[in-house]
């Protein structure tokens, strides 16, 4: 016989697997860019697939058995229930395997964990969108939430950069969501024969938008020397640290603040984060390797 | 004259020692696995133990910074000792733990159904420091958002006989915390030992059941004078002390002082400290799979901020020298473990102090750190 | 030599032209001139000697400095407002750091350096606010040069090989 001193919760046997993952099937692979895929996944759970629900700006932690998890952003339209896109640059071990795979494998996917995209807060505000390079696939899915409530935001504004023209995400977009109401300019750091667009940083083409400080939201992802010099940029037209948001990335182990990997100061980048006012990260976002 | 009926939940008591023994046997009927201190390789370590013959009698410890040394005295007490590198943590919150393991079916993965034996353990000797840790990783393994399974399934199951520290060790500083030597609350038992007796108080209901039958007084003025007398003394005892006024800002508002670099310099990055630590929670995942790749077993490992891979991602490593990772444990500890927990992230256990090969005092660190932000 | 008029309507339109004083706006206007330039027209090469500040009002030049067996690289872009070919106001470097070809059509305001130098020298006042302006301009050039230096969007594997 066993005695417990304290009551025990009834849990289904499921949750009592830590880490336990949902298996999803690659309906899909298409390429971006060099060493970067979107991967299409649907639940193998009909039921699963069909009530999953995401907001924008959230993850999921994609696990190939064998391997381990990477923290993968969804980059799909919140609204398509069908599948869900997971656009992956192939940088680690877990990444490249995931490369090697192909549409009818079955991966792991465990989510949707973290914070969101303020898409409720910024309606009525002008949107200035600044990101670069694998920055912009977690802002899809809060571009595709404008362009379907568009009426409920000013003006909007996506300036990208990338290094070279083919490292441009999503290129085939621009004009579909030039034509929905969003002006988007884009820009790379190094030009090559094919280019006939903008060459030159994110950062440095702040000037050329007329930003209303008072009634302007700035949402930023990307490598974060870009994100730091895109705030700066932010705060020298006398935007408050309060109206801009930044999306962060760290070595995500668990995806659920348990396993301590993701912590910067006080906050698990994987449950407080990814998503941030730019003011709760303030104090600490300068202190070299912190 | 022997008490015939149960003691009262709240209420104090005495046992003969050789009682002590009835009381594990009667854990061991109940499905316990008793865990206590045994003396193991000139250290102290958390074994199973089966009567008093296993405990440390007749010892106690000395320890410095980097340096721990069992003593033999003249003393025949069991209790005498304080804690060596192993902390309950190691029961709660395995250093490894198979997660799961997964089969090959076509082209998809099947979790295999696993018998998992969840032992239920019986603590024997936790000090106050102890149970105060304890408490700190329930806060951190059994939230609202997230519970590991893991840790509630040992954690619901455990009985814990804490122990009252009557003679704390030169490294220990649980009074700069208030965490100690005294123990408090959420306890079975707890116990504090006199020279021919031991003196129980009843925490549980669960301990009711446990001491049926076992010959008992009711604790006279005497001896809970007696106690009393040994914990202030014990309180009084311990010279090493941290002043926690000023945390976390102090750490938090000069995250970029040259003082990092300096302790940088003497911190070897070893991970001894995070190990003994007990709170410490940080951990990590490893797959293993079958040479013809149709089985994968999935493990949680214990991981430390100090491992140079901790922080390494996709762009490179976030935290790439020594004294970045000095300061990310001890900004943790002593400062945004506030934030996350609402405690600082220390008990007062001193065993970073003990443990630590470098000789690094995190009491005195503190101190160099404030005079050094004065200037 | 275009109309005045018709010169200082156009800058009339760029920010920083709008706080400075008018009888400043005017002493550049009588030595500048507008310019209408075709897709791949070549403004300048490096090397040249020529001395015309360059603004954009509409279209886009790019700047590009030839490399042997690659060709000409284009290194920045200039968009509407920017300014261009500031070199030939600066006291000493009067060649082309780089060459300047028009992207697409546009129209560019010309102002003649030499005579912006001696302007500046006669009137103290205006050749603050033109060198106070040029100041934030190389800055703010500096720092996007070093932006595209650190190559923050390069893979780790390419940041390890080097």
């Amino acid at each position: 016989m066993i005695a417990t001193n304290t009551a025990t919760q009834l849990v289904t046997p499921q949750a009592e697997i830590l880490l336990n993952p949902q298996w999803a099937e690659i309906t899909n692979i298409t390429p971006e860019a060099d060493g970067i895929s979107t991967y299409w996944l649907r639940f193998r759970d009909s039921l699963e697939q069909q009530e999953f629900r995401f907001e924008p700006g959230q993850f999921n932690m994609l696990y190939l058995p064998g391997f381990g998890e990477a923290a993968i952003s969804i980059s799909s339209d919140p609204e398509d229930h069908e599948k869900l896109g997971h656009t992956i640059r192939f940088v680690g071990n877990v990444t490249r395997a995931v490369s090697r795979l192909k549409v009818g494998d079955v991966v792991g996917l465990r989510g949707p964990f973290g914070t969101y995209w303020p898409m409720k807060a910024m309606e009525g505000k002008d949107v200035f969108i600044a990101c670069g390079g694998i920055g912009l696939p977690p802002l899809r899915p809060a571009i595709y939430h404008i362009i379907r409530n568009r009426e409920k935001y000013g003006k909007v504004t996506l300036l990208y950069g990338a290094r070279t023209s083919g490292d441009l995400m999503f290129p085939h977009e621009y004009d579909v969501w030039r034509k929905a109401g969003i002006d988007v300019e884009v820009t790379v750091d190094r030009s090559d024969a094919n280019w006939n667009g903008r060459v030159g940083v994110v950062p440095m083409w702040f000037y050329q938008f007329r930003i209303d400080p008072r009634k302007t939201a700035v949402l930023t992802c990307g490598p974060e020397v870009m994100i730091r010099f895109v705030i700066f940029e932010a705060m020298a037209r006398r935007i408050s640290a309060e109206s801009v948001y930044v999306s962060l990335e760290r070595n995500m182990k668990c995806g659920q603040g348990s396993c301590g990997h993701c912590q910067m100061g006080p906050y698990f980048i994987c449950k407080d984060g990814p998503v941030f006012r730019f003011d709760e990260l303030q104090s600490f976002f300068n202190v070299e390797e912190f | 004259m022997p008490n015939e009926h149960l003691p009262e939940i709240g209420s104090t008591i005495t046992i003969q020692k050789p009682a002590f023994n009835s009381i594990l046997a009667r854990l061991k009927e109940y499905g316990y696995l008793s865990i206590g201190p045994r003396v193991k390789n000139e250290s102290l370590v958390y074994e199973s133990i089966e009567s008093l013959d296993d405990l440390p009698q007749g010892y106690s410890t000395e320890q410095k910074p980097g340096h721990y040394r069992l003593i033999r005295e003249k003393h025949s007490r069991y209790f005498d000792i304080i804690p060596g590198a192993h902390s309950w943590k190691q029961f709660l919150f395995p250093s490894r733990v198979e997660l799961f393991e997964l089969y090959k079916n076509g082209n998809g993965w099947e979790t295999a159904t696993q018998r998992v034996e969840t032992p239920s353990y019986a603590f024997i000797g936790v000090r106050a420091c102890e149970l105060a840790a304890i408490q700190i990783q329930d806060n951190i393994f059994m939230r609202s958002d997230f519970t590991d399974p893991i840790y509630r399934a040992r954690r619901t199951r455990v009985f814990i006989i804490a122990v009252n520290c009557t003679h704390p060790s030169e490294t220990c500083f649980c009074t700069s915390l208030g965490t100690g030597p005294r123990v408090k609350e959420e306890f079975d038992i707890s116990l504090t030992e006199l020279d021919d007796v031991f003196v129980l108080t009843i925490g549980s209901e669960v301990a009711k059941r446990i001491l049926t039958g076992i010959p008992f007084e009711d604790a006279s003025g005497y001896i809970l004078t007696n106690v009393e007398h040994k914990l202030t003394h014990a309180e009084q005892q311990m010279r090493r002390k941290l002043d926690t006024t000023d945390l976390p800002e102090l750490i938090l508002n000069h995250l970029d002082d040259p003082y990092w670099n300096e302790i940088g310099k003497r911190c070897l990055s070893c991970a001894n400290c995070t190990q003994v630590c007990p709170t410490c929670f940080c951990w990590d995942t490893s797959d293993e799979m079958s040479l013809d790749g149709n089985a994968t077993k999935r493990t949680r490992v214990w991981d430390s901020c100090f491992n140079p891979g901790y922080s390494h991602q996709a762009g490179g490593n976030t935290r790439p020298t020594i004294y970045s990772r000095y300061r990310q444990w001890l900004s943790h500890k002593l400062g945004t473990w506030k934030q996350q927990y609402g405690t600082l992230g220390c008990v007062g256990c001193g065993r970073c102090i003990t443990w630590c090969p470098a000789e690094i005092d995190i009491t005195a660190e503190i101190v160099t750190l404030r005079n050094e932000v004065k200037r | 030599m275009q109309n005045e008029a018709e010169v200082i309507q156009e800058l009339g339109k760029i920010p920083w032209f709008q706080a400075i004083k008018p009888e400043h706006l005017k002493k550049i206007a009588e030595i500048s001139h507008l310019k209408r330039i075709k897709s791949g027209e070549v403004l300048f090469r490096e090397g040249d000697q020529d001395d015309y500040l360059y603004i954009v009002i509409k279209g886009r030049v790019a700047l590009d400095i030839f490399i042997p067996h690659r060709g000409k690289v284009r290194i920045n872009t200039a968009e509407p407002w920017d300014l261009f070919g500031w070199s030939g106001v600066t006291p000493n470097l009067h060649q082309r750091t780089a060459g300047a070809t028009a992207v697409v059509d546009g129209l560019l305001v010309g102002i003649d350096a030499a005579k912006l130098r001696d302007a500046c020298e006669a009137d103290h006042d205006l050749g603050y606010v033109v060198m106070r302006r040029l100041v934030n301009i190389v800055a703010s050039r500096l720092l996007v040069t070093r932006l595209q230096l650190i190559d923050m969007f390069a893979s780790p594997e390419e940041k390890n090989a080097k």
